[in-house]
């Protein structure tokens, strides 16, 4: 798969249920198809709500499975900021001392095999891997 | 993503059904706004039908927690699907919510 959304205001369903759609995800064991989900939604409403200061960007998204390895690359012409430079939620804090929020990119490291960032030609990258070779 | 209220008045039992995303984790806490207003120290979350919570779910069930903490009362979630569950496993919600 391999799509650009322009403009990406409104469209955060539509880009992950086309995500969702492909074969190879399709096709996965339900809580495998979940976990992708999930860390799908988690960048695309990322992008979608903070990526573009005023008004409304793109989005290019690009899927693959390689060597039993499903690949997600993500990219926008936003405001360039890693989120993988924010500070991991401290999971060990009592409820009433736990803030609301800041949960997305820490489940999507944990659930993927591999996350990383790059700012290249004026686009933030995020690129997310997971191994899905005994599930295909 | 469906929210049924089955017993309003002693101990508040609701089911949850299909998924809490970003489309929808608003319409969720609405649903919930009840819970977390209201004086009602028993409370038990059916998540036998839950089969996805994102981040945005995950806020709402901590708004929950610490409302329903703040004034002496439990609130458990009962019968999680594996899948949710990893996510509550994942963020250590599992320790700060009862999960049975």
């Amino acid at each position: 798969m391999k799509k650009r959304y322009d403009p990406i205001s409104g469209k955060s369903g539509a880009i992950i249920e086309d995500v969702m759609a492909t074969p190879e995800v399709a096709n996965l064991p339900f809580e495998l198809n979940m976990r992708i989900r999930l860390c799908v939604e988690e960048v695309v409403e990322n992008v979608v709500n903070y990526a573009y200061d005023s008004g409304s960007g793109y989005m290019a998204v690009e899927t693959c499975l390689c060597a039993g390895v499903w690949q997600i690359r993500f990219e926008d012409a936003g405001v360039p900021f890693n989120p993988l430079d924010k500070d991991d939620p401290d999971i060990t804090l009592s409820a009433e001392d736990r803030p609301i929020g800041g949960l997305g990119i820490f489940l999507c490291k944990q659930m993927m095999d591999h996350v990383e960032y790059h700012y290249e030609d004026g686009c933030n990258v995020l690129i997310m891997e997971k191994k899905i070779e005994n599930f295909v | 993503m469906e929210v049924k209220v089955i017993s309003p008045v002693d101990k508040v039992l609701v089911q949850i059904k299909g998924r809490v995303d970003t489309t929808n984790a608003a319409q969720f806490q609405e649903d919930l706004t009840f819970i977390m207003q209201g004086d009602m120290k028993d409370i038990e979350l059916d998540c036998s039908e839950l089969e996805y919570t994102s981040s945005q779910g995950l806020r709402v069930f901590l708004m929950l927690q610490k409302a329903v903490q703040s004034r002496g009362g439990k609130m458990v979630l009962t019968n999680m699907q594996t899948q949710v569950k990893e996510v509550f496993d994942i963020t250590g919600f599992s320790n700060i919510i009862k999960i049975l």
